[in-house]
């Protein structure tokens, strides 16, 4: 029965847009929604339909496509994709329910649907040729999005981040044909099956310093780590709300995860080797862009350049190359996809009321949106890491499995629980705290059943995940495992083999 | 008396080819242009004429041939073009046509 | 049992829950009520369990369900009742309780009577999950909670800048503390494999010495933030902006002590690394005396409270420092009864004064706020050592248990500061309550409190006056626990008892006799001294000038010269070097003919070079 269920989940989005352009305006709407929940059904039926008990993947389907070539469509889940390609139904559910009137709704939504396709690709695709195509198709959408709906230097954010994650991801080419060929010169066929890359040899060591390299240029720009991150709080200021939601919820993800599905299995060795300084750009992301954060007087840029310190701690965890650290990025994933989403769309209820997003406009606005201020200030805990909500599971175990690497940079990491405090309260502080001294916010409305519709669920998912993860976690781990053993099997100089303990063996054996 | 070798074919080749180059470089009359193609085309004939002799093989000759061929009805409708732009213009200096300037 | 383990603990989350439905509703008082009913139920139960402690029974240890579990990573969502968490869920309750009856009446014409109560009660619940979790990742998760609801409780009148300048404070300085307590705690982690105190405690006497003492030390920090030791303590004094019963509840009686509780509860660390548990005790000592002078000068009731808070943190220190778990859990009990006391007194004092809190501008309040007076005269007496209230048993036991461990320089600071102790809580009381009216130029009419807050007050003036006479009983049952502290000084102790009453006694009379015509001479206010006690020794402004405002500067320098100048400049400049070059060479395409051949044949020239030079054809020479 779930045989095909993933390519239903990746075609079923782009067929229902195609089918989309027949309707008009005013029920292009409704249409999306009901795509969109079902999508989401969908999704959790493939919940539902996983095995966590299984290792390795599920509902793996395979057609050849350059069969010369070994390209194949390929698509398969496990523990660590699964409840990405949830959360992406999720919120282009969330995300088209709670769209505002605007201009040229249809193509928006009609785009929503044709970037879910590329979406649950990227996180579906166990071909790297396959994988590649949905990662650069999922530009497209992003581009448009921001080129057509957003503020006024919307095509310079747009072209910017066009150009910027499109130039790192041609090194990301050149390192995937390099490994095709590495391939097929050790086996004599051709495949770029990541299933066939993970039973192949490891490459030697040199090898796989440039490979890491080449791969590392494309997934940094995506996350994106420092110092490549200046697309971002350019695409988020000029982005509509649902453009930021998207990107900060999904598509950053990108970029960690292939961190986790590619670098990590295939380049053992260099992932090693390259762990402290990847570790201390973390934590330069970490520190610098959390006050940088601190910095700003947009709330928006607040949120983007939160982004940006959170998904250092994800790197750190990635890092960690052990199952507490790697689980504990996986869940951060997610958990930083719910929270800064969230916190995307709060920014746009503002925004929507005020069409301004500087918090010298505001202050005050607890007196006059109770309701808005209590939701903000329950993902605003979550985003600097209280315990009980999703983020502080992610953050705790990226910490902890990094604290087995290093010490001292586990430390300087830490900053992230101080150094996030004091811009989250400052900022939330500045709008919601004093009189309201600004007339005009004197009668803003409260959230609006539509916004509810929206965030309650985002409210209730942070802190459900954040009390009692397991059901999210347990595959996660379960996952991780192997993917840790993996590295371990496939290490080849000894440094690397004894850093990256084997799961299977208990602790106090090692 | 020297004997004429090879490379005496070839340096005469290369001497017409530079003075065919540089006429079409330097030329800005389109019938002087095409005159210093057809110089570059003969040049080019001469090299595989001797090169074809040289190794005993007639292909050379026979490509030759085929560059007189492809010359002529190149000349032909070149020519052709360029009286229906002399018609046009009255020019046929080159420096006027520039309708294609990027 | 158990059954009253989960009530005692989520009674305050039910009350909580039910009163943050209304929180945004205008005031209702039946939220007041049953956040109260639902405290005092989980004070029932936590009588409950300790009776059953009490009489013998075994300790309760349940297990509700996992909350982490990664890799070898398993935090479940534990809960023990031994004899220590039994003392503390019954301060806990028992203090709460009474401070949320206190506050139906505090609170009555506030706006934000159910928003207060909601979050009280969720201090409450996070202070139970602190107390009463059997491994370190609960502790943290109580140990955040109590920070949170301590930062809503501090800003929540919002509206006031200064009020959640403030709470933002404590809570960013309470980070930095939690950030080496999560430090200490992933390296238990690494170095036992779990975090259960069980676990934990049995696997510390095998681990190697410098571990230990890096993980003392740790924890230790984490300590110091929310007890607000010297150098993270001047969150305390600024938290005084919150309403008056949230300064007794969280900010005198129970989350302050979270430190003291770690570091008893971590006691079998401590005790194998006897170097942190001296550099504790010193540093208790010195908060003790140091937050004593602060409050000597200060002209705000309730932040003359929270240094003589801070004093009494020190206090309980400089006990478990040197060994002496009981006595410090025995001085925190008696302190959580004696300080609420005295900071909901002060409240009553603020609410007849229209929220005055500079006692220059009260005396003679005796006349009109008789009960209030004597309640604080008792809490003031108690805090102050004086036989029979709770705090001569619990102050001079410390003072015992220093000089018997012959740290007589600890002794001798901790000497002195019971005479200032002594002489700031009567000051407090001379300029408030004695001399002549001042109030009565500036126009206030100030009032007795409701009878019903008096009557809240009166069980723990009960409590200050009594609770130091079972002290046998207390040392029997919490050494079940901990370990007994001996020491030996019954051939001095008749000694040490008169010395200390003595400075104590001359403390008060000091004050009595200094403040009797009211507030002193303007003119001491020049006094060098005064100025460094009243500036608090120039720290929070030294704060303020060496780290907030260069982190301002930083950040704003990263953001504007860094990010946008250097590296976003970067990322432009080569963009545009692609751009500028396409412009340049875009005259190249410039529609000419003949220019365009010359290209053409350049062009070919440069292959045909290339071909050469890269086919290794050598050109003969």
């Amino acid at each position: 029965m779930f045989e095909y269920i993933l390519s239903i989940l990746i075609f079923f989005p782009a067929l229902a847009a195609i089918l989309g352009l027949a309707l008009n305006k005013d029920s292009i709407k409704a249409y999306g929604i009901v795509v969109s929940a079902i999508e989401f059904l969908l999704a959790l039926m493939l919940w539902y339909a996983y095995d966590a008990g299984v290792t390795g993947m599920q509902f793996v389907e395979s057609v050849a496509i350059v069969e010369a070539f070994g390209v194949h469509y390929l698509v398969g889940v496990d523990g660590i994709s699964l409840f990405i390609i949830i959360l992406a139904a999720f919120f282009t559910l969330i995300g088209i329910a709670s769209l505002p009137e605007m201009k040229n709704i249809k193509n928006l939504i009609i785009t929503l649907l044709f970037m879910q396709m590329t979406m649950v690709g990227v996180f579906a695709a166990l071909d790297v040729i396959l994988f590649y195509i949905f990662w650069e198709l999922s530009l497209v959408p992003m581009l448009y999005i921001i080129g057509a709906w957003g503020g006024p230097r919307r095509v310079y954010a747009s072209v910017k981040f066009f150009l910027y994650t499109f130039a790192g991801s041609m090194f990301l080419l050149v390192g995937i044909l390099y490994m095709g060929y590495a391939y097929h010169d050790a086996t004599g066929i051709w495949s770029f099956s990541l299933l066939d890359w993970y039973e192949s040899a490891t490459l030697p060591f040199n090898v796989q310093l440039w490979l890491f390299g080449a791969f590392f240029l494309g997934f940094a720009v995506k996350v994106p780590m420092f110092p490549f991150h200046t697309w971002l709080p350019y695409a988020h200021g000029e982005a509509p709300t649902i453009g930021s939601v998207i990107l900060a919820a999904i598509l950053l993800k990108m970029g960690t995860y292939a961190f986790v599905r590619f670098s990590l299995p295939l380049f053992p060795d260099a992932s090693y080797y390259f762990m402290v300084p990847i570790a201390i750009i973390s934590i330069i992301m970490i520190v610098y862009t959390a006050m940088v954060a601190y910095a700003q007087k947009d709330v928006k840029q607040v949120v983007a350049y939160s982004s940006i310190s959170h998904m250092g701690v994800i790197i750190l965890g990635t890092f960690a190359l052990n199952v507490e650290g790697i689980s504990g990025a996986v869940f951060l994933m997610i958990a930083h996809g719910v929270v800064s989403g969230a916190l995307f769309l709060l920014v746009g209820v503002i925004y929507e009321r005020r069409h301004t997003k500087l918090m010298s406009e505001f202050g005050g606005l607890a007196t006059v949106m109770p309701y808005y201020a209590t939701i903000f200030g329950v993902f605003m805990l979550a985003s600097v890491g209280m315990p009980l909500t999703i983020n502080f599971v992610g953050e705790f175990l990226c910490l902890l499995g990094f604290y087995e690497q290093s010490h001292t940079l586990t430390l300087l990491a830490g900053l992230a629980i101080i150094v996030g405090a004091i811009y989250m309260l400052a900022a939330f502080k500045k709008l919601f705290f004093g009189e309201v001294t600004n007339e005009k916010n004197r009668n803003l409305p409260d959230v609006t059943k539509t916004e509810l519709v929206a965030l309650l669920p985002l409210v209730v998912i942070t802190i459900w995940l954040g009390v009692y993860p397991k059901p999210v976690l347990g595959p996660i781990d379960n996952s991780v495992k192997p993917l840790v053993q993996m590295m371990h099997d496939r290490a080849i100089t000894p440094e690397a083999q004894a850093a990256i303990a084997s799961p299977l063996v208990p602790k106090e054996a090692r | 008396m020297i004997e004429i070798t090879l490379a005496h074919y070839l340096a005469l080749a290369t001497i017409l080819f530079c003075i065919g180059l540089i006429g079409v470089l330097r030329r800005k009359n389109l019938l002087l242009l095409f005159m210093a193609t057809e110089i570059m085309l003969n040049s080019v004939n001469i090299g595989f004429a001797a090169i074809g002799h040289y190794y005993g093989d007639l292909s050379g000759q026979m490509f030759a041939f085929f560059v007189i061929a492809i010359a002529a009805s190149e000349v032909a409708v070149g020519l052709g073009l360029l009286i229906v732009w002399y018609k046009r213009t009255g020019s046929i200096d080159l420096d006027s046509l520039s309708s294609m300037r990027g | 049992m158990e059954i009253y383990l989960y009530i005692a603990l989520f009674a305050p989350l039910v009350g909580s829950l039910i009163a943050g439905i209304f929180g945004a509703s205008k005031k209702l008082l039946f939220t007041g009520i049953v956040t109260s009913s639902l405290l005092a139920l989980s004070f029932f139960s936590s009588i409950v369990l300790l009776v059953h402690l009490l009489g013998g029974g075994d300790e309760i240890h349940v297990e509700m369900m996992t909350w982490i579990a990664a890799g070898e990573l398993y935090i479940p969502f534990g809960f023990l009742v031994d004899e220590i968490s039994a003392t503390m869920m019954m301060v806990v309750t028992l203090v709460s309780t009474l401070v949320h009856i206190y506050s139906i009446g505090y609170m009555k014409h506030d706006a934000g009577f159910n928003r207060f109560f909601s979050y009280l009660s969720a201090f409450v619940f996070s202070m139970m999950v602190l107390v009463m979790s059997d491994n370190f990742a609960g502790l943290f998760i109580g140990w955040e909670g109590v920070g949170l609801c301590s930062w809503l409780l501090i800003g929540f009148w919002y509206k006031k800048d200064i009020a959640t300048w403030s709470a933002n404070e404590a809570f960013i300085m309470n980070r930095i503390a939690d950030l080496g307590m999560l430090i200490g705690i992933f390296l238990i982690y690494w170095n036992t494999g779990s975090l259960q105190y069980d676990t934990v405690f049995a696997a510390a006497p095998s681990l190697d010495e410098t571990i230990l003492v890096l993980i003392a030390l740790f924890l230790f920090i984490g300590a110091m933030g929310k007890s607000a030791q010297f150098p993270l303590h001047t969150w305390l004094a600024d938290a005084m902006e919150g309403p008056t019963p949230v300064s007794a509840l969280i900010h005198a009686a129970t989350m302050v002590t979270a430190g003291v509780y770690l570091v008893v509860r971590a006691h079998p660390i401590y005790e194998l690394t006897p170097d942190v548990s001296y550099f504790i005790a010193c540093v208790g000592a010195f908060v003790a005396i140091f937050a004593a002078s602060m409050a000597l000068v200060n002209r705000d009731i309730k932040r003359i409270i929270a240094y003589s808070t801070l004093s009494q943190l020190g206090y309980m220190f400089v006990a478990a420092g040197l060994g002496a778990y009981w006595v410090a859990l025995f001085h925190l009990m008696a302190h959580a009864f004696f300080k609420a006391l005295l900071f909901l007194g002060a409240g009553n004092v603020m609410h007849a004064m229209r929220d005055e809190l500079d006692p220059y501008k009260m005396g003679g309040l005796f006349k009109v706020m008789k009960y209030t007076a004597i309640l604080m005269i008792i809490a003031s007496v108690a805090l102050a050592g004086i036989f029979p209230l709770a705090g001569f048993f619990s102050k001079d036991k410390i003072l015992e248990v220093a000089f018997g461990s012959e740290n007589y320089i600890l002794w001798g600071v901790l000497w002195v500061s019971a005479g200032l102790t002594a002489f700031y809580s009567f000051r407090l009381i001379m300029l408030t309550f004695f001399s002549d009216s001042r109030y009565k130029k500036l126009g206030f009419d100030p009032h007795e409190a409701y009878p019903y807050m008096l009557w809240a007050m009166a069980p723990l003036a009960l409590l200050a006056i009594i609770a130091g006479w079972f002290e046998h009983q207390f040392v029997e049952f919490v050494t079940q626990a901990l370990p007994m502290f001996t020491f030996n000084v019954a051939d001095v102790v008749w000694m040490l008892i008169v010395v200390t009453t003595l400075i104590a006694l001359g403390g008060i009379a000091l004050a009595i006799w200094t403040y009797r015509d009211g507030p002193l001479d303007p003119k001491w206010e020049r006094n060098p001294i005064h100025k460094l006690l009243i500036n608090e020794y120039y720290i929070p402004a030294a704060y303020e000038r060496c780290i907030s405002r260069p982190y301002r500067e930083l950040s704003a320098f990263f953001w504007k010269e860094v990010d946008l100048k250097v590296v976003d400049y970067t990322v432009d400049l080569i963009a545009s070097m692609v751009y500028g070059s396409g412009k340049k060479t875009h005259t190249m395409q410039n529609g000419n003919l003949s220019s365009m051949l010359g290209w053409v044949a350049a062009g070919a020239v440069l292959l045909l070079l290339a071909v050469i030079f890269s086919s290794g054809i050598q050109v003969a020479g």
